[in-house]
């Protein structure tokens, strides 16, 4: 589902974000990504998030090379991918509910069915009692809930999740990882960047480690 | 064969499902950016009102300008009275000479009636008609001349029935022998006064389409830079918005169609500005009319010509907000 070959990524005007990775991601799978702060968690999910093109090396989503995908193909192929932010990205003036509905309402979806499935997947992360709140009026773990809603709403095949236990108290951590694991169950392909070693030890998947850019274990 | 073809037959069939279906979502998209670009003007109503307010100054002008020369051009030539002319005497002129002249030029085979309208008379018809009687109250001496009012024969001067030229011309000698006579200051027609105002109007023609032109590239840079401040004010949502998967041409509409919603509702004020002008001097108007007897009827802008308008704001609010989109919401994918 996933396939980096020989990837590296630089920012203009700094060092090597990420050099020489290569890993692959079978469908289905659920995988954790970790390593220090730096060490290019959040530029490996951008990658193939398409938010971010590589300086070298081969990116594929779901068998596509994404260094042949062209900006007007960008947004449909992005939507396969559901991504769940470190800091949220939720509109600070719009309702849980405009927030979590905005994939559905960009994909021309009926307005009964984007109601429905928006009470399922807030439901889903225990946050339905809050649907007509405004964000900032939540805490910092409900907002990174309503993020969750959001990136698994339209039933993406592929989860990104950076950071998504950072603001979680320990109960809510195992909840999402029980979330997770239910999506992943039910074929969904899973990449949570984390350094929760406790959490991920718990788990027992496979573990991607980043060090200095560079992959030194992806078994 | 028959089996590829039939397979094809299904593909085309399931993509023509396809594609009603993107067009029923396509369809909803738009619904969405239509009422969500409304309600994004309604949440903010003062800013909002302020910029429909400038629209609706920019756009009255020139509809006023407008409305203002259709007005004055149904003052139409052929209803009014050619053959006649307006003979004035020099100041001083007393009573008896001005009975002699109007004896002498009554004598002429052109003239039908002369009425003799003397300083006095004058003065009383225009403390009475015009509505400055305050002013004329107030002057120390009549400043009025003698009129002596020619009316012309017809038959005599050529009916107007003949060519324009001619009759102009029949007119002019008549005016210029009138001019050399002693003791008249001077004479004239009402056409000369016509055709001065026939000037005075393409002349203001050209000005109200240089106004329109100018304010309509103000309505279309006030919109543009209105929603260039939106775009910089939503630029988080902006991103948001293309990390979910939204396409360029999703982000961009509610932009569009907040342009085209500020420049019609600036129509709107504008259209109802001019209608509040023309309320205002619609009495002291008629009372100024009635003195002249005039049939006039007061023009508006009316139904289609509200709608032009309305439809000419939104066209321009479009075109500023297309051209604000097109510079500022550039480079939302990394390329």
């Amino acid at each position: 589902m996933i396939r980096f070959e020989r990837v590296s990524k630089r920012y203009p005007g700094s060092v090597m974000a990420l050099s020489d990775v290569s890993f692959h991601l079978d469908a289905g799978e659920m995988a954790f990504l970790t390593g220090h702060s730096g060490a290019g968690k959040s530029t490996l999910l951008k990658l193939i998030a398409l938010l971010e093109r590589p300086s070298g090396g081969q990116v594929f989503l779901d068998g596509r090379n994404l260094a042949k995908v062209s900006r007007r193909q960008l947004p449909v192929l992005r939507r396969k991918v559901g991504v769940i932010f470190q800091d949220h990205k939720l509109l600070s003036d719009k309702t849980v509910f405009d927030n979590v509905a905005l994939p559905l309402i960009i994909a021309g979806v009926r307005y009964q069915e984007i109601q429905k499935r928006v009470s399922a997947a807030l439901d889903q992360v225990d946050l339905l009692r809050k649907i007509k709140t405004m964000p900032l009026a939540l805490s910092g773990g409900e907002q990174q809930r309503v993020g969750i809603a959001r990136a698994i709403i339209s039933h993406p095949p592929v989860l990104l999740a950076d950071e998504p236990t950072g603001n979680l108290d320990p109960d809510l951590s195992a909840d999402l990882m029980t979330l997770f694991s239910r999506l992943n169950e039910l074929g969904t392909t899973v990449l949570i960047a984390s350094h929760d070693i406790a959490l991920i030890q718990q788990l027992n998947r496979r573990v991607l480690v980043l060090e200095h850019g560079g992959m030194s274990r992806s078994g | 064969m028959v089996n590829t073809r039939k397979q094809r037959r299904q593909s085309r069939h399931s993509r023509g499902a396809g594609s009603a279906l993107a067009i029923r979502a396509w369809a909803r998209r738009h619904v969405y950016s239509f009422f969500s670009s409304l309600g994004a003007l309604v949440r903010s109503p003062l800013g909002t009102l302020m910029t429909v307010v400038v629209l609706g100054i920019a756009l009255a002008l020139p509809l006023g300008l407008w409305v203002g020369l259709k007005n004055i051009q149904q003052v139409n030539p052929a209803t009014e009275d050619f053959s006649s002319i307006s003979v004035f005497l020099n100041s001083g002129t007393d009573t008896a000479a001005a009975t002699q002249l109007a004896a002498a030029i009554q004598s002429w085979p052109e003239v039908d009636k002369i009425t003799s309208l003397s300083p006095a008379e004058a003065l009383t018809d225009f403390r009475e008609n015009s509505g400055f009687a305050a002013a004329v109250d107030a002057l120390s001496e009549n400043p009025l001349p003698w009129v002596l009012e020619i009316q012309l024969l017809e038959a005599a001067v050529g009916s107007a029935a003949e060519s324009k030229l001619q009759f102009k011309q029949q007119l002019d000698k008549l005016l210029s022998r009138l001019q050399e006579l002693p003791g008249v200051e001077f004479a004239q027609y009402d056409l000369k006064w016509l055709e001065r105002l026939h000037a005075l109007m393409s002349l203001g023609e050209s000005i109200g389409r240089l106004l329109a032109l100018l304010f309509g590239f103000a309505v279309i840079f006030v919109v543009g830079n209105t929603i260039r401040l939106d775009i910089h004010n939503r630029k988080e949502e902006i991103e948001v918005m293309s990390l979910v998967g939204a396409t360029e041409a999703f982000i961009r509409r509610p932009f569009l169609y907040t342009g085209f919603w500020y420049g019609l509702f600036g129509g709107m004020v504008a259209v109802i500005l001019v209608s509040i002008a023309l309320a205002l001097i619609r009495s002291p108007l008629d009372r100024l009319l009635l003195s002249y007897q005039s049939e006039f009827e007061l023009i508006t802008p009316g139904f289609s010509g509200g709608l032009l308008v309305l439809l000419t704001g939104g066209v321009l609010g479009l075109l500023g907000a297309a051209l604000a989109v097109r510079r500022h919401l550039q480079n939302l994918n990394p390329t």
